[in-house]
């Protein structure tokens, strides 16, 4: 086995590793929030398979939109996080910041 | 099988217990799993054109992440409104 090989497998079982971990992560936490928590994981993990593919293929346009997807993915990925935590506040509360009855310090505006 | 086709049926068979939230928990819950969801099938379809060594097919993948971002998006608009 080459160290390119190596390279792909480790990177490959992460990346895979990483969405499984995830996917577990959602199934088994309480509340909504909690399961959000388990949504960034996913981004790494698309970094670490773009990561195999470059190691693979090297330059190619499997690579390049591996990449592409990896970059979409990190971006996008805790930008919906952060609006399912607001619309879940929102349709439980009424408002998204924090409420007196959480027993949360709310300094008054 | 090589194993970027194994790896495809590990990232296939996570997209199971994603269904299972959607269906047994609470709407909110249900977004939290179609958006990982849309970014296992991505992730999917992007290793399976990988494995079969089919470059364009790379393509999809390339296409479903951001239509998976607008359902979810969609979704949110949504949940926002239930009360």
């Amino acid at each position: 086995m080459s160290l390119q090989d190596a390279a792909v497998y480790l990177l490959l079982g992460a990346g895979v590793a990483c969405e499984v971990i995830a996917c577990l992560g959602v199934v088994v936490m309480r509340n909504v929030y909690d399961r959000l928590h388990y949504v960034g994981p996913a981004a790494l993990g698309a970094v670490l398979i773009a990561a195999a593919v470059w190691a693979r293929e090297g330059p190619s346009g499997i690579a390049l939109k591996a990449t592409v997807l990896a970059a979409f993915l990190v971006v996008a990925s805790p930008a919906l996080a952060h609006g399912t935590a607001r619309a879940a506040r929102l349709s439980r509360f009424g408002d998204w910041r924090p409420q007196r009855e959480e027993g949360i310090e709310v300094e008054d505006s | 099988m090589n194993e970027w086709e194994i790896a495809t049926v590990v990232l296939m068979t996570a997209l199971i217990p994603c269904g299972w939230v959607c269906l047994r928990r609470s709407f909110a819950e249900g977004v939290v799993a179609v958006q990982l969801a849309g970014t296992i099938g991505a992730l999917a379809l992007l290793v399976l054109a990988e494995g079969e060594g089919r470059e364009p097919f790379g393509d999809l993948a390339v296409v479903a992440a951001p239509l998976s971002f607008a359902g979810v998006l969609m979704f949110l608009r949504f949940l926002e409104r239930m009360r």
